[in-house]
């Protein structure tokens, strides 16, 4: 836990919080400050919009701790503010609000707009308003509401203010030499999760339709049948494959294993079973998994197909990849295909470098110390991980 | 939804947070604004085991000038750069970037840096740094090191910074005041991120032209020369070529020709906009 000061309408407080609770939890849970209201917590309706440091600023998405030494105005804090008492009038003229529930959240960005547009100008008035939903009113109150209030004070000859008055450069709330008390007491406790309740699936893979699948290639300087027989090898395979551990093959096409993956700040391990059939006459073969992520608890399933070419006279082979998978679980909520295929393609490429070295003589040392490291459910669930940037995509900020 | 459980440390300065990220050994989060890494904290897509926050660094917060250009800090927010609280040496097109990005109460405490380091193809920064030739300043124990935005940015979320390297500036180089900016993006919604972005950089004084695509899910498609206008240097919006732009977005990996057609047409609004 830590100690933080923060002046919150006025008033100097030392709330103690968890560094993981954002602002608007310790206002409404610890303050009773109800009026900031919580909708997306993730930046995107605006419910949660607030005031720091006089700037407008999402709750949600500021952690507390972030925040020592800040001012904070909630909705709460805005009674006697002038432009405020204009907009509440203005609200309740125009029907701007149904429920309410995003008022607060709109006052504050109506109060920033207020202050800084220079004129009334509906579409400027819109596009600021462009981080505020409502599903009640169709914006249209809102907008006039916000209109007459800018005409109203220019025309009393109030002009605006570039920035709201801001002169300091960085981060709102975040200030410099305020630095939390932090009590030790209370560790973080995130290995617990990991360590508990991570059953690993059973060994029966059940065969997948994908719900998305799409194709890869690569050439290594090798005979077909010395790439079909590496394929075939589950330890050497995923020798080659960063990211793999196998711990345990109850039969020589059965494998049990665990996949890490990271893209950016994006880290998941990926619990599974995975079986390999093979074709020898066809000199191709497939890997069915099935994986789950214990932390954002997200399943996975897949398939990978190859088939060796000859190229070359046969000194060369041109390996096909089909790579099929399905996601289920928080992860998979939004789906890009592109991020899936750049991601794909870099790890693509990292195999089949790997696989080259290997089949070239050069048994990579790490692949003899470490001999577990599992390949083609690394794909799928790289696969289910770029799935996590394309979540994030939908909730980014850019 | 809430965050997992993290620890938390807010260094005093670069050297501190550089100490701490190096004790960590790639298991810390460096934080921002947190505009981006927020959202992902609070839906658990990352659940890091320690933050490190960086937006209270004084040395952070500042800009500089570098013979014509301008460094400006990592923790400089869009809203700085909208509102002009640094000198501007683009003739306004950092600012009126920063106007288009996400929401104002996001733009308060999103970064610069924090936008770069997260590396989200769809970014206003990664796409129009590109353009303009910004660079890079990445910082680690071994000392400072500087990185084109065009190598910086190494794919969908993906940047070259090494383990216990941190960005701490952004280099801009000044525009001559012939230079000529155009820049597009699409969006189904003002501040949604956008599906489509176009950025084009006409020199005529260095006879130079920088055409980067971006938002295609992987790093951005930069052309530096005049292939895209079938060598021509004037009449660019007439001369435009379409079918070429269309196959780098191929090869760049965007099958869908709807998708295409719409990265083709904001990247001509862009060039339209360059040459008007």
């Amino acid at each position: 836990m830590t100690t933080i000061q923060l002046t919150v309408n006025g008033n100097a407080i030392e709330p103690t919080v968890e560094p993981r609770t954002h602002l608007a939890d310790v206002l409404r849970d610890q303050l009773d400050l109800t009026g900031t209201h919580l909708g997306c917590e993730h930046g995107v309706c605006g419910a949660c919009t607030l005031l720091l440091d006089g700037a407008p600023a999402r709750s949600c998405i500021t952690f507390a701790v972030a925040c020592a030494g800040a001012a904070i105005t909630t909705i709460e804090g805005l009674d006697e503010d002038e432009i405020a008492a204009e907009l509440r009038t203005a609200f309740a003229r125009e029907h701007a609000l149904q429920c309410g529930y995003c008022t607060p959240g709109m006052i504050m960005s109506a109060r920033d707009l207020v202050l800084r547009l220079d004129d009334a100008d509906e579409q400027a008035i819109r596009v600021g308003l462009s981080g505020n939903l409502c599903r009640c009113t169709g914006y249209a109150g809102i907008v006039r509401a916000i209109r007459a209030v800018i005409e109203a004070r220019r025309q009393r000859g109030i002009a605006a203010v570039i920035g709201a008055g801001r002169t300091s450069l960085g981060p709102v709330g975040s200030h410099p030499n305020t630095i939390p008390t932090t009590s030790p007491s209370m560790p973080v406790m995130t290995d617990i999760k990991l360590s508990s309740g991570a059953a690993v699936a059973t060994l029966d893979v059940p065969d997948v339709i994908p719900a998305k699948s799409f194709d890869a290639s690569f050439t290594v300087n090798a005979a077909p049948e010395q790439v079909f027989t590496l394929f075939g090898d589950a330890r050497t395979l995923a020798a080659c494959f960063p990211g793999a551990t196998i711990t345990d093959m109850p039969a020589p096409d059965c494998i049990e294993g665990e996949i890490r993956v990271a893209i950016g700040p994006l880290a998941a391990a990926f619990r599974g079973s995975a079986r390999i059939d093979r074709d020898e006459t066809n000199l191709s073969g497939r890997l069915i998994g099935t994986g789950r992520d214990q932390k954002s608890r997200t399943s996975t399933s897949g398939q990978i197909s190859w088939r060796m070419v000859p190229i070359d006279d046969g000194r060369k082979t041109r390996v096909l990849l089909t790579i099929g998978y399905s996601l289920s679980g928080p992860l998979a909520q939004i789906a890009r295909d592109g991020l899936v295929r750049d991601l794909a393609s870099r790890i693509t490429t990292t195999f089949a470098q790997n696989c080259d070295s290997y089949l070239s003589g050069a048994t990579n040392q790490a692949a003899r110390d470490q001999p577990q490291r599992l390949n083609a459910v690394g794909l799928l669930l790289d696969v289910a991980l770029s799935r996590l940037g394309a979540l994030v995509r939908g909730l980014r900020k850019p | 939804m809430k965050a997992a459980s993290f620890n938390y440390e807010r260094p005093k300065s670069v050297r501190d947070a550089l100490g701490l990220l190096a004790k960590a050994e790639g298991e810390a989060r460096i934080m921002a604004g947190g505009q981006s890494l927020g959202p992902m904290l609070n839906l658990r897509l990352v659940q890091p085991p320690l933050i490190i926050d960086i937006a209270s660094i004084a040395e952070l917060r500042t800009i500089e000038h570098d013979g014509d250009a301008l460094v400006i800090g990592a923790c400089v927010t869009h809203a700085d750069i909208e509102d002009g609280r640094l000198p501007d040496v683009t003739h306004g097109v950092l600012p009126r970037i920063a106007r288009g990005i996400a929401y104002r109460a996001v733009r308060n405490r999103g970064t610069i840096g924090g936008s770069l380091g997260h590396a989200d193809p769809a970014a206003d920064w990664v796409t129009t740094l590109t353009a303009l030739g910004a660079s890079v300043q990445l910082t680690g124990a071994a000392g400072q090191r500087d990185l084109a935005v065009a190598e910086f940015i190494q794919g969908a979320l993906q940047t070259a910074l090494r383990p216990g390297e941190l960005v701490t500036a952004i280099r801009i180089p000044s525009l001559s005041s012939t230079a000529r900016f155009g820049y597009a993006k699409a969006c189904r919604k003002p501040g949604e991120f956008a599906h489509a972005m176009g950025a084009v950089l006409i020199e005529p004084d260095k006879v130079r032209n920088r055409i980067v695509i971006g938002a295609i899910d992987t790093t951005p498609i930069v052309v530096n020369d005049s292939s895209l206008f079938g060598g021509a240097t004037t009449h660019l919006t007439q001369q435009f070529d379409r079918a070429l732009a269309d196959r780098l977005l191929m090869q760049a990996g965007v099958t869908d020709p709807a998708a295409r057609h719409i990265h083709v047409s904001v990247l001509a609004r862009a060039i339209a906009e360059a040459t008007a």
